[in-house]
Parts: C-alpha cells; structure tokens; sequence
C-alpha cells in the first residue's frame, strides 16, 4: 500500500518538476538557447509571491502577477542582452545565463535578507485530504490539478494555434518568417519571456509548500535540467513524461532506499544520456 | 562560486592605556595584531548561518580590541559549507595571513577537517558544530567546541518530552546521512531503548535533499506518536514545513532536535512553529547577565536580536581572542593553555571549558513554539520548557587528548 502512496505523492511532484521544466524546454526548443538562469527565474517567482503575500495581496493575485512580473523582466533581460549571444556557442550561453543567475540571487539576498520565509496556502486549500491511512494536503493536490490544466493549455497554445505556428516557424526558419513580414527578434523575445514566466509561476505555485531561500533556485536548476534531458531537449511531451517519470522515482525510492532516492534521478538521466542520447522523446 | 573574502579591520588601536593590565597575563608583542580567521559558509545553502556567525565573531573582536587596547582583525573565509574548501581556505589563511585562531565551522564535516588542520598548523580553533567526535574520539589539543554535543542535544530533548507525554510511544525519526545526523540518531536510539520506545521507523535523505514529501510519507505509514527531526537548519525547516502541510501537527508530536535558533522561527513563522517542540543551543530570552547584556548590544548596533549563528560565533571568538590576550600570543599552545579548564559566566548561564576534552559544560534548552496570539514581541516565538546539561564523560565519547 505504501508503495501506491509514493506513485501517488510522486505524480504531484512530477507535476510541479514539469511546470518548473517546460519553460527550460520551450526555450531550448524554440531559441536553440541553454539557459542556466532558469532557475533564478523560479526564485524570482517564488520571492515575488512571498512579498507581495506579506504586503497583504491574497495569494490568487500574488501568483498571476509574479508570473507576469518574472515574464516582463525575462523579456526586458533578452531584449536587452541576451539577443546578441543567440549566435554564440552554447558555452556563452551558459556563461552569461550563470552571471545572471548570480545576480538575481544577490539582489534577492540584498532585497530580502538570507533568510527566507513562508508563505501560507491559500485559504481554503490549507486542509488535508485522508484516503485510508494515506494523508495529502489540498494545495498539493490544487497544484496538480492545475498543472495538469495548463499542461493541456499549453500543448494547444503551442501546436493548435496560429500563434504557436509563428513561434515554431520563427524558430525552424526565421529569414522565411522575416520574409513574411514577423519581426522574429519580438517573437524570440516574447517565447523567452513566456518560458521565464513558466519558470516563474512554477516558483510561484511551490512557494507555499518549499517556502522561499535565496539558494532554492539552484536545486529547481538542476531538477528542471534532469527532466529536460531525460524527456528530450525542446520536447513539451517528453518534458511531461520525464518530470512525472522522475517524481514518482524519487518518491518510491524514499521508501525503497531512502539514501538514495535523489542519487537515483541523476542515476536515471546518466543511463537516458547513455542509452538514448536524445532522450525518451527528443527531436532528431 | 561566491567566494567572497573580506578582511575586516576591526581596530587599529593599541591604546596600551585603556587596558586592564591586570587580566593580561603576558603583553602581546608591540605592534602585535591579533588575527582570527571565521571559516564559515558563506554562500551555499548554509549561507544564512554564516553571515550571522561573521557579525558575531566581528562584534567580539571589536569588544576585545576596545577592552584590551590590541588590534584584533576578522578574516572570513567561506568554507560554501564543505569541508575541503575549508581546510583548504584555512591553510591559505595560516600560510598567507599567518592566522593562528580560528572561530567557526557550522557544519560538522567541515569542522572535523579543519580541527585536524588547523592542529597541524599550531593554531587554535573553537566550533559550534554539533558531531559527537569533535570533542570525542577524534579530539585533538586545537580543537574546542563550544556546543552542546549530539548526545546532550538528545538527552535534553528526548527525555522532557517523553516524561511529558508517557502515552507517545512509537517515535519515528528523519535524519541526514552524516556524521551529525548518525550521532543524533544513535544518541536517540540509546534513549528508546533505555526508555521503552519503539522505534517505528527512520528515514535517511541526503545533504541535498529539498523535497520531503516522500520521507513523510514513510512517517504516516508507520503511525508514529511523535516525529524527531534530526536535519539542520534548511533542510529541517522544509521537513517541518512540509510535515505541517500533511496535517501532521494535528496526529503527533514533532520535535525538531537541533533547531538553528531564532533565525529559523523567522523563517518558518508562528503559524508553522506553534506546538512543535525544538532543541536549542541558545535562544535570546535566556535569562543570563552575559545574555542580556549582548542582546541590549546587538539590539543598539544591529537593531535586531542575537540568533544562535550570531552568539556561537561571537562567544566562540571571544574566548579565543581572551585567551589570547591572557597568553600573550595566538600560539595554539598558549590559548589552548588559557581556554583549558576556564570557568565563566557565559550566554547560557555558569559555562566550563572541560579540559580533559575541551568540551564547553552548558545548558541545551528545550522551547515550544507560541501562537501568535501568545507573542509577547515579534521574536518571543518560543517558551523555555526545560534547560539542563548532559554530556558524556570524556572517556565514554572516546577522547584520548594527546599530551
């Protein structure tokens, strides 16, 4: 019975590991961009909500309005800098996108102290849910619900819409796009924007169940860089399967081998990488 | 990565008149500077702990400076929180800035290492790291540690509370796998046993771990009467905020063995806090002279009040640049001379440096955490419930100090 509990509890982490790593994968996928400041932008989000919940905002409108903060300064960030290194090997990117990732963090730290803190589930979603021996809190189960829903908009915003037509051909072919008349440098700008504000509604979604510290940022980096890799760098599916996928290992080896349960993730994306480079559901 | 290293000049005045000849055993060297090195993480995810502990240790400097009319400079060193950047920052500080005195070492790895070190380089250092070897089997004639071991730490927490609950059998227990976590989680068990509780259950996780649901959940199947968390500073916070999100504090007791003071009420807030029991090494509202006197001191410089991060650091440099001072040198001969067999009146009441092992005799204090409604100020978070000392005899933890 136990083991059912962790496939379950597993599923509402690999959820919240999805929406942190989907705004990774959409940025790769679509800009051929590594963008190792993700994580910061998850941080961002998370701070944001933090502080505009202890100002008195309710939570529902903390959440939106960190996401359009963290997308609006994402966007700015691009527009500003990391245009001009789209050309550049992959090292710039990582090189640049660290720097960034630093600065964020110690202007957070300056900003809010190197404390942290926490922020309370909304009210209504504060209880627990029993089934049997088995206890889930309600925000958890609000969170995969949720992310499920926006999974499911997303795969339509990207794939069903004459917008999401324009971001994937900006991508596969930007001289024909410039050709039909799209500025494919706002398109870049807005796709960036769009994935750090994934990045940091993800922040936002788990501020109530991590709290926030400066250097909680790193871990979603690496979490979020795991799933990428396991799904297929730039699939949106794959970026589902694997952040479920790495969820519920994690949460059955608690129990399995509790020493090992986060050894086993790294474990898992060092065998995708050996047996199928691409990952489960990477593009040739 | 932020490897940020400061050199804090704290005083440059040797104001020989301002003095107190008499508590000087022997004057240091004209011109002589007394150096300490605070090897602390900085950056990492300990990071908080550190830039309290530097603040602590500056604050003792500057007192000692104004005291004794020496120049006492702090050289903080970040050790990120693992123990081979530490030893290394602490050999770069005896070879290059020829420190000798060395207050700090959050983390119990680290601090193993650098003891060893710093021994070899004939310095001095005190800790307030918690691993029982510190001061046990792996002692040495450098090392001093100014905190309540593993063992105390448990037999402070473990006792009152099942004393006070006899009906909380089944204990289930959350540990990190190192050194500190084991020496919690064996002290504990030691105490189950002699007691007649059963052990439902443990769960390791790493030194990474953030994510804590599923080691709760291993808590909820075993149907514990209390949960001991033995994790340190972020990490028990997330533990025990993700266990207040499951309902837990409504099926059991938690306790939380080694709570990292006020700056972890800070940052878990009262609603999180209320009910939970937390093992302490310091807390502000002790009623000390050494204590009140240092909160009305931070509070006037630094408008805040002292956490256990700021007081380890500050009276773990002040007894070593005292020490100093009384020798004469920063010699690690000398101040371990100095420090060895010291009784004093210290942050937690009447303190002892154990000369036999170099251990500090204090008091751990259990706390309960207050409701909102029940907060005197913004920091009274917590009651005192029970304040008492246990150690281990220096021969029962293993230390064979070499001559």
């Amino acid at each position: 019975m136990i083991y059912l509990f962790q496939v379950l509890n597993g599923i509402g982490l690999g959820m919240l590991y999805f929406l942190l790593a989907v705004g990774l994968s959409v940025i790769f996928g679509l800009l051929q961009f590594v963008n190792f400041a993700h994580g910061a932008f998850y941080l961002l989000g998370a701070y944001l909500t933090y502080d505009l919940t202890t100002r008195g905002f309710g939570f529902w409108a903390a959440m939106p309005l960190a996401t359009l903060i963290v997308a609006g300064i994402a966007a700015l960030i691009e527009a500003l800098l990391l245009h001009r290194i789209y050309k550049l090997p992959h090292t710039f990117h990582i090189l640049v996108t660290v720097g960034l990732a630093l600065v964020v963090q110690e202007l957070i730290i300056i900003a809010w102290g190197p404390l942290g803190g926490s922020v309370p589930a909304p009210e209504g979603l504060q209880g627990v849910v029993i089934l049997g021996d088995f206890i889930y809190p309600q925000y958890r189960l609000f969170t995969i619900g949720f992310t499920a829903v926006l999974a499911g908009l997303l795969w339509w915003l990207l794939e069903g819409t004459r917008l999401g037509a324009i971001v994937r051909g900006g991508s596969e072919s930007p001289a024909n796009m410039a050709l039909l008349g799209y500025n494919t440098l706002r398109i870049n700008t807005a796709v960036f924007g769009f994935g750090a504000g994934l990045a940091g509604l993800a922040g936002a979604l788990a501020a109530p169940i991590r709290g926030v510290e400066p250097f909680m940022g790193i871990e979603a980096l690496s979490v979020a860089f795991v799933v990428v890799v396991i799904g297929g760098m730039g699939s949106y599916t794959g970026a589902l399967v694997a952040g479920l996928l790495v969820g519920v290992v994690q949460s059955v080896m608690t129990t399995l081998w509790p020493e090992g349960a986060r050894l086993m993730i790294y474990v898992g994306m060092a065998l995708v990488i050996a047996l199928m480079p691409r990952g489960l559901l990477g593009r040739a | 990565m932020l490897n940020r290293r400061r050199f804090l000049t704290t005083s440059t005045l040797a104001a020989a008149t301002l003095a107190a000849p008499g508590l000087v055993t022997r004057a240091l060297a004209q011109g002589e500077a007394l150096k300490i090195g605070v090897p602390v993480p900085i950056s990492g995810a300990f990071a908080a702990n550190g830039k309290f502990a530097t603040i602590g240790a500056l604050m003792a400097a500057e007192e000692v400076a104004a005291a004794h009319g020496v120049a006492v400079s702090t050289l903080d060193l970040d050790t990120e929180g693992k123990p081979a950047t530490a030893v290394r920052k602490v050999q770069d500080a005896m070879a290059q800035e020829g420190v000798k005195l060395f207050a700090g070492g959050i983390l119990s790895s680290e601090s193993l290492a650098m003891g060893k070190e710093i021994e070899r380089g004939g310095g001095a250092f005190m800790t307030t790291a918690g691993a029982d070897e510190i001061t046990g089997v792996d002692c040495n004639k450098a090392t001093f540690r100014w905190s309540v071991p593993t063992y105390g730490a448990i037999n402070e927490t473990v006792r009152p509370i099942i004393d006070a609950l006899p009906d909380a059998k089944k204990w289930y227990t959350i540990t990190p796998q190192y050194v500190f976590g084991d020496g919690l989680l064996n002290a504990a068990k030691d105490v189950f046993a002699e007691k007649g509780i059963e052990h439902v259950g443990n769960s390791y996780h790493s030194l990474t771990d953030k994510e804590f649901s599923g080691y709760l959940t291993n808590a909820i199947a075993a149907q514990p009467d209390v949960l001991l968390l033995l994790n340190f500073g972020a990490q028990s916070s997330d533990t025990l905020r993700q266990a207040v999100s499951f309902g837990l504090k409504q099926r059991m007791t938690i306790v939380v063995a080694w709570a990292s003071g006020l700056e972890q009420f800070e940052a878990l807030g009262p609603d999180i806090c209320e009910g939970v029991y937390f093992g302490a090494q310091y807390w502000h509202g002790a009623d000390s002279a050494l204590n009140r006197e240092l909160v009305k001191k931070v509070q006037e410089k630094h408008g805040f009040n002292p956490n256990y991060s700021f007081a380890g650091s500050y009276i773990c440099a002040k007894l070593l640049l005292e020490a100093a001072v009384k020798a004469g040198s920063p010699e690690g001969g000398g101040v371990a001379a100095a420090l060895a067999g010291l009784k004093y009146q210290g942050l937690t009441g009447e303190e002892e440096i154990r000369a036999a092992d170099h251990q500090v005799i204090k008091d751990y204090y259990l706390l309960k955490g207050k409701a909102k409604a029940d907060m005197a100020d913004k920091d009274d978070y917590a009651e005192i419930i029970s304040a008492g000392k246990s150690f281990l005899a220096p021969e029962d933890a293993g230390c064979t100090m070499p001559a």
